[in-house]
Order: C-alpha cells, then sequence, then structure tokens
C-alpha cells in the first residue's frame, strides 16, 4: 500500500493525506469488490460441487453454461427481497449484527499478503491481527442470536459462542508452530522463508499435524459441516439468522465464505507455501502468478472444505466441545513441544 | 394355542364374567365383564402360558344396543392372539349426544394403551377410568363432540370460519351468473346434513334392498 | 391445552434460571411431516416432552364408514403414504377374511413382490432422511436415485408412481406386462451394488456412529409395554416378524429370509444405530425375497374371477367381524373391520404401526439434548399420514 500511495502522490497533483486516502480508498474498494467476486464464485462452486457429489447437475440454466449467473441471480434476489424484522426483535441490535459479523472477516483481509509486495497493510503480527480480529464476528452472532427474538435463533447463537471460541484456541496453538519454526509472525516473511527453505509441511511430521489441527479448527471456525450446529438446518431451522432474510442474510453468507478464504489461505500460506511453488523461483517471475499460485492452493482447500461439508454428518455440541478440548488442544500443545525440540536438535526431513 | 384353548384358560382362571367363545362372527372373540375387565387381561398378560406381552388394539365400536370396547392382544413367545370385548348397554329410555360410556382403563397393565385409549375418548366418546392423562389427541382440545359417533352433529363454524356449503360450488358458477343469494344462518347444533338414520329404522336391519355407496350424505 | 409446566433450575438471586420451553413445531425440517412435540428444556438437555399429533388427521376412519370397501382402498395408500401397497395389503386382507375370499395364486406372488418393493423404497426415505437429519444431505440423494427406479417399476402395473391403488381385496388391478419381472431382477442386481455404498457414506461414518449408537436406548421391555413393532422391536433386539411368525400371505412361508435384529453392535441393544442397521438389512432381505418370489410367479388369474364380476356392484360382506395384521415396512398394520351386512363397514378402525411407535417418544426423550431428539425421532421412522389417519 506504501506503494499505492507513493504512485498517488507522484503522479497526480494531490497532497500526502490524499495520496494517502485514495490509496486507501482504491485498496478497501478493491478488496470488497474481490470479496463480493469471490463470494458469488464460491456458491455457485459450491452448488456445483455439492450437485455432482449428489449425482445431480447443479445449476445449468442461468447464463447459459453451468449456470455460472446464479449467483448473480441470487443476489439480485437477495437485493429485491422484503426486508422483514420480527416486531419484539431488538432492532438496534438486528441491524447491527451482520455489520458486526462481515467486518470482523473483511478486516481480517487486510493483512494477508497475496503476492510479493502484494499486501494492503504488511502488519507485522500479520498473523496474530489475522486470528484477533477474526474472532470479532463471535459477538456478531451472538448478537443476531440475541436480537431475533427467536429461541431457535438464540440456540444457534448459544451454541456458536461455544464452538467458535472454544476452536480458536487449538487454532492458534497449530499456527503457533509455523511460527515457532520460522520465527515471525508477518505472513509475507514465512512465504519468503518457504521460498528459501522448502514448503512447511516438509519440514517435520509435526507440522503436518499442526496443519491438520488447523484445518479441522478453522472448519469449526467457519461454522462449517461436520460443526455447522450453529446453523444446523434439520435441528434449528436455521439458527443463528433463522429471522434474517434478503440482505442481511447475505451479509451472513458473505461472512461464512469469506472466512473460508481467509483460513484456506492461512493453511496454504503457512503450511503449504503460500505463491511459492517446489522447483519455480516464483518471486522473479511477474506478480500475477504468485497471486494465481497463492489462489489456485486457497480454492483447493476451500474445495476440500466443501468436500466435507457434503459428505460427513454433523456432530453433537458436547461431541464438537470435547474434540476441541480433549482431542485437538492436547495435540496442538505436543506439535509445538515436538517441533521447538526438533528445530532446537535440527532434526528435519528437508537438508535446507 | 388357538382361540378356544386360550378361551377356556381364561375361563378357568378364577376371574369372574368371562363370557362364552363367540364364534358367529369372523373372528372369535370373548365377551368380559367391564368390571373384572382388568383382571382378565392382567392374568392374559401375566400367565405364563399366555403371556400376551403386547396389547395391539384398543377400538370401541357404536353399536344400536351397546358400546363395546375391543381389545386385541398377542403374544410373541407363544404366536397366538385373542380378541376381548367389553360391552356398555346404552341406558333405558334412549340415548343422547352427551352419553358417555365408561370403562376402566387398561394404560397400567400396558402402557401402549395410553394413546389407544386417548384416540377412542377423542373419536367415540368412551371416557377409561383410570387412564393418566385422558385428553384429545387428534383433534383440538377445543372440539365439542365424537366424531365417530353415529349421531354426531357436525359444526357450524370453527374458529370463526363458517363450514357452510354452498348452494352453488364454486366450480359449478359461471361468468356473469348472479351471485348466490346468502343462506339465512343455521341455528347453533342443527345439523349440517342429515345425519345417517338410526339403525332399526334402515332398510338393510329388515333385510332390505341394497342401499347406495356412499349413503349418509343428504342435501348435496 | 395447559403447557407443560416449567421447573426453576436455579433460585439464586443473581442467577436465576428457568427451563425453557421449546416446540419442535408442526412446521420442522426434522420432524418428518406436521408433528409438533413440545420441550421443556434446560439448556440443550430436554427434561420434559409432550407429543401433539393430528396436524394430518382426514377422518379415515369416519370416510370408511361412509364409502364402500372397494371405495376405501385408495384412502388406506394415504394413510403410510410411503409404504402404499402393504397398507392397501392389510385392508385388501381384512376385507377378504370378511367375504371368505382368497386372491389367488398368481396375485400372491405378485403382492408379494409389489409389497418388498415397497418396503425396499420406504426403507430408502428412511436411510435418506434420517442422514438429513444427522447433517449429511448426500445420501438421500443417492436414495433417492434408487427410489426413482422402483417408482418407475410399479408404475408399470399399477399406473401411479406412489399411490398405486394396486392390492384390492381379491388380488390385483392389472397385470404385470412381460418384460418386468426381469426389469425388477435387474434392479435388484443393481441395488445390491449400491447398498454397500450407502454403508460407506453413512453407516460406518465415526460421527454418524457417534450420533446414534447409545441414544435412545429402547429396552424389550418398554417397547413390548408400549406396543413398538417392525424395525423399533426388531433393534431392540425381539426377533418377531409377521411375515415370519404370523405368515399372512402363504407365499412367505415358501420363501427363505432371515429376520435381522438389532445386537447392540456399537452401542447399547436397542439404540437409533440398531434400528437403523436393521432397516438397512432388511432392505437386502426384501432384495432376496424378491429374487425368489420372481421365479415362482405362476400365470393365471391376477384377480379373484367372483370378485370382479361382483365389482360392478359395490361389496357386501355378510355380518361379522375381521382383523387382520400385516408387516409393514414401519412396524404392524392392523385393520378392524365390522360389517353389519351393508356396502360400508360399521366400525373401520387402522391400528397404524407409526401411531405406537410414536408413542413411546415422551418416554425416550427426557434427558437427551436436543440433536438425540432428533436422531430418536428419526430413528422410529414415523409417517404422520399413518399416526393421524
Amino acid at each position: 500500500m506504501e506503494a499505492l500511495t507513493g504512485f498517488f502522490a507522484a503522479h497526480l497533483p494531490v497532497g500526502p493525506t490524499l495520496a494517502l486516502s485514495l490509496a486507501y480508498a482504491v485498496c478497501i474498494g478493491s478488496l470488497l469488490g474481490f470479496i463480493t467476486v469471490y463470494a458469488m464464485f464460491a456458491i455457485w462452486m459450491e452448488r456445483k460441487v455439492a450437485a455432482h457429489m449428489q449425482v445431480r447437475f447443479g445449476p445449468m440454466e442461468t447464463g447459459g453454461w453451468h449456470g455460472w449467473a446464479q449467483s448473480v441471480a441470487d443476489a439480485v434476489k437477495l437485493l429485491f427481497k422484503e426486508d422483514l424484522i420480527p416486531r419484539d426483535a431488538n432492532k438496534v441490535m438486528f441491524w447491527f449484527a451482520p455489520a458486526v459479523v462481515f467486518c470482523g472477516v473483511f478486516a481480517g483481509f487486510v493483512a494477508i499478503p497475496f503476492a510479493v509486495g502484494v499486501q494492503i497493510a504488511d502488519v507485522n503480527l500479520g498473523l496474530f491481527f489475522i486470528i484477533a480480529i477474526a474472532s470479532v464476528e463471535v459477538v456478531g452472532v451472538i448478537m443476531a442470536g440475541w436480537a431475533s427474538n427467536s429461541k431457535y435463533a438464540l440456540f444457534g447463537a448459544v451454541r456458536e459462542a461455544a464452538q467458535v471460541v472454544s476452536y480458536e484456541v487449538p487454532a492458534a496453538v497449530a499456527l503457533l508452530v509455523p511460527v515457532l519454526i520460522v520465527g515471525s509472525l508477518r505472513l509475507g516473511d514465512i512465504n519468503g522463508w518457504q521460498e528459501a527453505h522448502g514448503w512447511l509441511v516438509l519440514r517435520n511430521p509435526f507440522v503436518i499435524v499442526a496443519a491438520l489441527i488447523y484445518f479441522i479448527s478453522s472448519l469449526a471456525g467457519c461454522k462449517r459441516a461436520p460443526f455447522d450446529l450453529p446453523e444446523a438446518e434439520s435441528e434449528l431451522v436455521s439458527g443463528f439468522h433463522t429471522e434474517y432474510s434478503g440482505m442481511r442474510f447475505s451479509f451472513f453468507f458473505l461472512e461464512e465464505y469469506a472466512s473460508m478464504f481467509v483460513s484456506s489461505l492461512l493453511v496454504a500460506t503457512l503450511f503449504f507455501g503460500g505463491w511459492t511453488l517446489p522447483f519455480v523461483n516464483v518471486s522473479a517471475m511477474p506478480v500475477p502468478v504468485g497471486i494465481v499460485v497463492l489462489l489456485a492452493k486457497t480454492f483447493f482447500f476451500i474445495f476440500v472444505q466443501m468436500w466435507l461439508r457434503w459428505t460427513l454428518p454433523r456432530l453433537r455440541v458436547d461431541q464438537v466441545m470435547s474434540l476441541g478440548y480433549k482431542y485437538l488442544l492436547p495435540w496442538g500443545f505436543v506439535c509445538v513441544v515436538g517441533t521447538a525440540v526438533f528445530e532446537a536438535m535440527g532434526w528435519r526431513w528437508l537438508p535446507v | 394355542m388357538n382361540e378356544a384353548t386360550l378361551h377356556a384358560r381364561l375361563a378357568g382362571s378364577g376371574v369372574a364374567g368371562i363370557g362364552a367363545l363367540d364364534t358367529s362372527a369372523k373372528d372369535p372373540f370373548v365377551v368380559v365383564e367391564a368390571d373384572t375387565l382388568l383382571a382378565a387381561l392382567a392374568f392374559l398378560r401375566d400367565d405364563p402360558q399366555c403371556r400376551m406381552e403386547m396389547l395391539h388394539n384398543v377400538t370401541a365400536v357404536e353399536r344400536p344396543e351397546a358400546m363395546e370396547v375391543v381389545y386385541h392382544v398377542c403374544s410373541l413367545t407363544h404366536h397366538h392372539s385373542l380378541t376381548v370385548k367389553v360391552r356398555v348397554p346404552r341406558p333405558e329410555g334412549g340415548t343422547h349426544a352427551s352419553w358417555i360410556p365408561e370403562v376402566p382403563s387398561v394404560a397400567g397393565l400396558w402402557a401402549a394403551a395410553n394413546w389407544h385409549e386417548r384416540e377412542q375418548w377423542d373419536l367415540l366418546g368412551v371416557r377409561f377410568t383410570g387412564h393418566p392423562d385422558l385428553r384429545r389427541i387428534l383433534l383440538p382440545q377445543e372440539w365439542i363432540g365424537h366424531p365417530l359417533r353415529k349421531d354426531y352433529v357436525y359444526p357450524t363454524e370453527h374458529g370463526g370460519m363458517p363450514l357452510e356449503l354452498d348452494a352453488v360450488p364454486l366450480y359449478e358458477r359461471r361468468a356473469g351468473d348472479p351471485a348466490p343469494e346468502p343462506k339465512p344462518p343455521r341455528e347453533a347444533g342443527t345439523p349440517l346434513f342429515q345425519p345417517p338414520a338410526p339403525f332399526s329404522t334402515r332398510p338393510e336391519a329388515a333385510g332390505g334392498k341394497t342401499a347406495e355407496p356412499g349413503q349418509g350424505g343428504g342435501e348435496h | 391445552m395447559e403447557a407443560l409446566e416449567l421447573y426453576t433450575v436455579d433460585e439464586r438471586a443473581d442467577l436465576y434460571t428457568e427451563e425453557l420451553r421449546l416446540n419442535l413445531g408442526p412446521q420442522h425440517p426434522s420432524t418428518h411431516g406436521v408433528l409438533r412435540v413440545e420441550l421443556r428444556m434446560d439448556g440443550e438437555i430436554i427434561t420434559g416432552s409432550r407429543c401433539d399429533i393430528g396436524y394430518l388427521h382426514r377422518c379415515a376412519e369416519k370416510i370408511g364408514e361412509n364409502v364402500s370397501y372397494l371405495q376405501f382402498t385408495p384412502y388406506t395408500d394415504r394413510m403410510d403414504y410411503l409404504a402404499a401397497c402393504n397398507s392397501e395389503l392389510a385392508w385388501s386382507l381384512t376385507v377378504e377374511k370378511l367375504l371368505g375370499v382368497e386372491a389367488p395364486e398368481r396375485a400372491q406372488w405378485l403382492r408379494v413382490i409389489v409389497c418388498e418393493l415397497n418396503r425396499i423404497a420406504s426403507h430408502l426415505i428412511a436411510f435418506g432422511t434420517y442422514g438429513i437429519d444427522m447433517g449429511a444431505n448426500t445420501p438421500f440423494f443417492y436414495a433417492f436415485r434408487e427410489r426413482e427406479s422402483i417408482m418407475a417399476l410399479l408404475e408399470r402395473p399399477s399406473g401411479a408412481r406412489m399411490l398405486y391403488n394396486y392390492v384390492r381385496p381379491g388380488g390385483v388391478a392389472h397385470d404385470i406386462d412381460q418384460a418386468w419381472l426381469p426389469d425388477v431382477l435387474a434392479f435388484c442386481d443393481e441395488f445390491e451394488r449400491r447398498w454397500a455404498e450407502y454403508n460407506q457414506i453413512l453407516t460406518t461414518n465415526k460421527i454418524f456412529i457417534g450420533r446414534t449408537a447409545n441414544v435412545g436406548v429402547l429396552p424389550r421391555e418398554m417397547a413390548l409395554a408400549w406396543g413398538c413393532t417392525g424395525p423399533v422391536l426388531r433393534g431392540s433386539g425381539v426377533k418377531w416378524d409377521l411375515r415370519r411368525d404370523v405368515p399372512y400371505l402363504w407365499p412367505y412361508e415358501e420363501i427363505e429370509f432371515d429376520v435381522p435384529v438389532g445386537e447392540g453392535t456399537h452401542g447399547t441393544l436397542g439404540d437409533c444405530w440398531d434400528r437403523y442397521w436393521v432397516r438397512m438389512r432388511e432392505m437386502m432381505e426384501s432384495v432376496r425375497i424378491i429374487r425368489q418370489a420372481c421365479a415362482r410367479v405362476p400365470s393365471g388369474d391376477f384377480m379373484d374371477k367372483n370378485l370382479v364380476r361382483q365389482y360392478k356392484t359395490p361389496l357386501k360382506p355378510g355380518k361379522g367381524e375381521a382383523y387382520m395384521r400385516c408387516e409393514n415396512p414401519r412396524g404392524e398394520l392392523g385393520f378392524y373391520v365390522v360389517s353389519e351386512g351393508g356396502t360400508s363397514p360399521l366400525r373401520c378402525r387402522a391400528r397404524g404401526p407409526s401411531f405406537c411407535n410414536l408413542s413411546v417418544l415422551d418416554a425416550l426423550l427426557p434427558g437427551c439434548m436436543i440433536a438425540d431428539g432428533v436422531a430418536i425421532i428419526g430413528s422410529l421412522d414415523i409417517v404422520l399420514g399413518e399416526v393421524d389417519r
């Protein structure tokens, strides 16, 4: 972003503050645009993936080729829907909740590096910032459940509070492992380190386990199956967003797909090399190559998340909690300690 | 054991009021007195030779002379079953819709009877004394009347919605027809259409000609 | 109706907690129809439940007293609409008992094939919707792929895809075409392959086992006392199947088949997984029965000749009463018909298996969580058309 500010300051007759603001506006605008387009594409992809796993076709009509315009049509439909607020709902919280939820996830995008130097804010606590700011959405979900004045929504909100907050712990512990090896929280540094030393998953066996733990915990954090209790359709009608319709509902949907993107991207960046490829020097190539590589890995992990959703049944809430606290968390600690020992001893798979 | 042996065993059990095995209908059945119903059924359930573990069905049948409650019990260990009936005769001088025959409840013997008896109370108005929770099960709690009775009066309105039949149904009205004139409001309690005639006056009872299928309608 | 009373859980002034009253209401994705269960909950745990049925009550028994015996056959379809042929069979057998006729041999064997195909179709829905209740949305589509084949097969003799009006007093309504039996056998081959797929995706899935094992344990005595029949009873370890123990169609005595029983494989005997596994194995047993029956269908009449002539005027059985019970996919369906010699019965009572199986719900639900509650309702496999009639 500094590059963009510099670009504006140099080429446009504006002062430094205005250049900064312009740079901000362009970056945030393009990010918003990217997220929206991505979400529409991800929803289409989910429907297609679900359909093909269920021996059917999915959207085929809208837009011609395999129904690519289905999401666009859905977005337009949601925009035109009646804005219903239950009579006894807490209007302020009802209005605020989708905003809080979406902003929490959206703010995390700011610190993500898409390629060398392509980053809105090069936060030196990048990883920590992303995890922390993404947990703001919990507040939004609880607000949504409470403000809806519906018992089903309340159930969904309370379950979500328990689940998402609990699973942030094993997620954070598992994320300590790459940080331990690399020695920095800055995502750009981690990417650069992997370019020099190879992918982190190939470092030692504990990293693989840590990657799995983080992936599962992020599934729970995104409220994806098999952890989709907060929106368990067959038990709670629609969970915490039962009473939401139209654009407000689509905010929750956007948030779900955005956090899927963030967690897949973190898996790709932290464990699977980010924009690097094994035998190719990507940083010497033009920037779009790095972006494409990173996005390809991210979409692969998003596909895995969708695959899991349509294959597995749902866990019960006490099983979710026991999985998080009794299995993932202890194994997360084992990975951290084991990695520390291996690093200290210099044991690794790859010689580099 | 077949029904005859079962009946013999039941008759020899010491429980009073066991009638003879009636084989005039297609399925043989035993008529038991209402006072000793519980004892008889408990014997059937507990006696090792009978071992009727399952109460399969509880039905009430409204006949011209009595209200019958029919119990079908069956045994899984012995692969046999028996039909037991209780008859509550109508009181002298005829009955009206508020006649509620009473029969002891067997919900203490078999938990299955709980819902069966609630249904027969709901639809036929047989009160089962000693039932833990006798209230309507299929119809709304505020329903009046017991629909499967032969003298059931159909309500004229429910929840504010009139249940009148139009003289000309909607699907037979043509555009341009004059609107049908509104019927005068029906008095509460008068039947929607003619209920089925009492048994004694029906032609089949006297061996008369075939009645048409769907008989029981009236004005429409 | 007074609602369930709520009990106070914690009375301290700073942390007053009370139980929550939740309606698993008539409109709900998981109640398999319009069923209302009023729950009293302490957080996620159900402390009291009260079933409220009657939302699909269509006065079938009153209608039965006003229409003729043949006219009532389609109404029996609509009671258990997922196993229509089996319900029609129970009604037809009762009327045949009253009339004193027996269906010809070809009709009996055709009835067996059609009823077993319907049993597979019904269990497929139980399997698919149980997956959806648990959150696995995919097995439902696989189940419907096979169900589509069955419905196409059954459309050929009867003319309808789901509510067949095919098994009638005296036999069956229409004859089958030449290619029907080979097509049924081809379906059986296909189905055996798919059955293995279903087990891979749902039956052996650890999450599914975790959700259904040790949940909703129905002990043997409780099942018998509450009148549960069918897979609900067999899941509790009771080896009772009317087709084997009190055969209502004589072809069942000549066909070899097993009666699967729950064994407590993954948890306690009588839990949801046992009932589910009984249904899965029953599908394979039905395939076995169909294969043997297809080989033995003789030529001949498909409807009793006297009754065909009699259908021009309504049937008039003599005075009498009859009770016949048949093994439906959901349990034992019993019809008790009292005839006074007229064209309509005096009393026409349907003892629905789902009615009795559902009555045990109020005893099973307290103490489990709401997710388990959904699992239990799904494992009882009810059809509200039969509960409410």
